[in-house]
């Protein structure tokens, strides 16, 4: 009873901390114009888009709100939590070791789990204030006619939240770990804008830096982006996230030993990574966009989910080959959500392959099923899914014409969204700031 | 005796901040920690608040630490953003504070006027009251100051040791850190002294000359300065 009161207190403790933290209301002023900038620019390029009438072949996955509008606005808030954030977190941390009230509050018995719990609660429901401003554009653009499929939002927030969480642990742990708030901001910085590396490596490289290159933050977020939600990037998310706080709980024991906070602090990042080896496991994904754009056509998907027998795919194409990129995002990676015995291997002698367009086999990708073998060089959905049915010998079910997205086009762009973007919220928050400074100090 | 500390050694790589450093608290005593400058007192206060990790020693007692004795440091500015009023219910409210006491504090402290005001804007003095009053709210039957007299002058200082002492008198063991032994001798009951990290004596004034005495008899020991002089 007494500790649940004390955590009470602790929470609406960090909460006064959060919101009399000048990190915070930058964080907040600047989301306004962040959101403004990419969702005005997002919707004017829209509404020309549609004032092509949005019936030519092709248009229409390209007039889905979810890639037009959301995934530009809503990536305000990636460059937000990616180098905003961080600070708002280092200031909840680390200012109370720097006040010195870290001292005072150890001396009360709950767990350095909950305390760091607690902050990090606590900074997440100040990102969930901040969400609000890309969320008055959803409003914003139903008030002036758009279309919103709540699902599709719905990933794009959870993907948010999710990213802003891992933000939130890695900088409480580095907050909790260095003596000083600038060298827990630049570890931060270091390790977020470092997960770019990944990413430039696996474009390069390929393999298993391109395994891990599916679980940066930033191809966690585009993602969910997409409207695909894979239970893989979740669980490993929330797994990272346990294990950044875990650390930060562990130094924040400051009568603990150095010595044994490190040996604690490699034990939890030891179980943190098997964690999140083993949530590579899961295959489980959903697909929440409207457009079904990470899915094959549900006549498609029945299809290939009949075909027992597993499928071997080489394709001979090098990592940087612009008809790789093609196979992956136009037709491997929905075959992966559909056929769990696929395999799938790239063959190239070198990351370019610039002088392998000469080799005999090269640009040629190989269908190996039931002992059966099909070649082709046709990179797009169609192209493939017409190989993997000649090779399996299966006869595809019949276009449903009704699920065929048609997208949503909306000439018009919504009115007053500079004025609320660059003015009202940037005031709102402004006066919200001077009210509770004046009812603070009355 | 409400604990006792028995062989607590604290380095920070070649120095030596305590050594094998030995004492007991008695309940509802005021006992001084009286040392120079360097002496290792502050160390010796967060070893035993454990908000510092010794090499070696520990601290036994009826309870565990965090029920027996709470440490108030010098020269903090805790929640700079929030005001002394609010400091106060949170002490109440996190640590489960002696809310009876708020009143009693705010008055003995003379923090009436400062309540509405933020901790970060405090004068040294107003700050070091703001703690003090604090630290008198916390529910641990010990409690720690370190230099509760810093920054204050000599009439707040006479109405902090008048403070100090109707709670001491209430049964509330203070422990308090002080480099001015003149200070230490007007309020303490006992005294642990400390040089260089370690405990050059323990005792009553009295017991302390005595020890000073059988030391050195050539010397005049006047007062607890000579003493303290005498015995490190």
């Amino acid at each position: 009873m007494r500790s649940r009161r004390a955590v009470i207190w602790l929470l609406e403790k960090e909460w006064r901390e959060l919101v009399s933290a000048r990190a915070f209301w930058v964080l907040l002023v600047a989301m306004g114009p962040l959101v403004g900038v990419s969702f005005i620019s997002a919707v004017h390029t829209y509404a020309e888009v549609s004032g092509l009438n949005g019936t030519a072949a092709g248009v229409g996955e390209a007039l889905s709100p979810l890639i037009g509008v959301w995934a530009p606005t809503f990536s305000a808030c990636e460059l937000a939590a990616m180098f905003l954030l961080p600070f708002v977190a280092i200031r909840m941390v680390g200012g109370d070791r720097q006040s010195g009230a870290l001292r005072l509050e150890l001396q009360q018995a709950i767990s350095p789990l909950t305390r760091v719990a607690a902050k990090g609660l606590i900074v997440l429901a100040g990102w969930g204030l901040a969400m609000l401003i890309p969320l008055s554009a959803v409003l914003l653009w139903k008030l002036n006619g758009g279309t919103v499929y709540l699902p599709e939002i719905a990933a794009i927030v959870a993907g948010h939240v999710l990213n802003a969480g891992l933000t939130i642990a890695l900088a409480a742990a580095m907050a909790s770990l260095t003596e000083h708030p600038s060298t827990a901001a630049i570890l931060t910085l270091t390790f977020t804008t470092g997960t770019w590396i990944v990413d430039f490596f696996a474009a390069v490289r390929g393999g298993w830096w391109e395994r891990a290159a599916a679980y940066t933050p930033a191809a966690m977020v585009a993602e969910f982006q997409h409207g695909l939600v894979r239970l893989d990037a979740v669980l490993a998310t929330l797994a990272l996230i346990m294990t950044g706080l875990g650390v930060a709980a562990i130094w924040m024991r400051l009568g603990v030993a150095v010595g044994r906070r490190g040996w604690e602090s490699a034990t939890m990042c030891a179980i943190g990574a098997t964690l999140v080896m083993a949530c590579t496991l899961s295959s489980a994904s959903r697909d929440l966009s409207e457009n079904r754009g990470n899915s094959f056509s549900r006549a498609d998907e029945q299809a290939l989910r009949a075909i027992q027998t597993p499928l071997r795919i080489e394709a001979h194409l090098a990592q940087e080959d612009p008809r790789r990129a093609d196979l992956e995002h136009h037709a491997l990676q929905k075959l992966r959500r559909v056929m769990p015995l696929v395999e799938i291997q790239y063959v190239a002698a070198s990351s370019i392959g610039l002088f392998e367009q000469s080799a005999a086999r090269y640009g040629e990708i190989w269908y190996e099923l039931g002992g059966r073998k099909e070649m082709s060089r046709v990179t797009t959905e169609e192209g493939v899914l017409e190989t993997i049915y000649t090779v399996a010998g299966v006869k595809p079910g019949a276009e449903n014409r009704e699920e065929v997205f048609r997208g949503h086009p909306m000439a018009t762009e919504p009115r007053f969204s500079a004025f609320i973007f660059y003015l009202l919220w940037p005031a709102l928050l402004v006066g919200s700031k001077w009210v509770l400074e004046r009812g603070r100090s009355q | 005796m409400l604990f006792e500390v028995r062989g607590m050694s604290k380095r920070f790589g070649a120095i030596t901040a305590l050594a094998d450093v030995s004492f007991h608290v008695r309940a509802g005593e005021v006992l001084g920690l009286i040392g120079p400058n360097g002496a290792g007192k502050s160390t010796l206060f967060e070893c035993l608040a454990g908000v510092l990790p010794p090499d070696s020693g520990r601290v036994t007692g009826a309870a565990e630490r965090w029920q027996m004795l709470f440490y108030m440091p010098d020269g903090i500015a805790p929640w700079p953003a929030q005001t002394v009023e609010w400091a106060l219910d949170f002490t109440i409210g996190f640590f489960g504070g002696r809310a009876e006491l708020r009143q009693k504090v705010i008055g003995q402290l003379d923090l009436g006027g400062l309540l509405h005001q933020k901790m970060g804007t405090l004068s040294k003095g107003q700050r070091k009251r703001a703690l003090l009053g604090i630290g008198l709210l916390t529910p641990q039957p010990a409690l720690l100051i370190d230099e509760p007299f810093d920054g204050l002058d000599l009439r707040q200082a006479r109405e902090v040791q008048t403070a100090l002492r109707w709670h001491a008198v209430r049964g509330r063991t203070l422990f308090l850190s002080i480099h001015q032994i003149s200070d230490a001798a007007r309020l303490c009951d006992r005294f642990v002294l400390l040089s260089s990290g370690r405990v050059c004596g323990e005792g009553t004034a009295a017991e302390l000359a005595a020890m000073a005495a059988a030391r050195d008899s050539s010397k005049s020991l006047e007062n607890l300065e000579e003493v303290f002089l005498a015995l490190t």
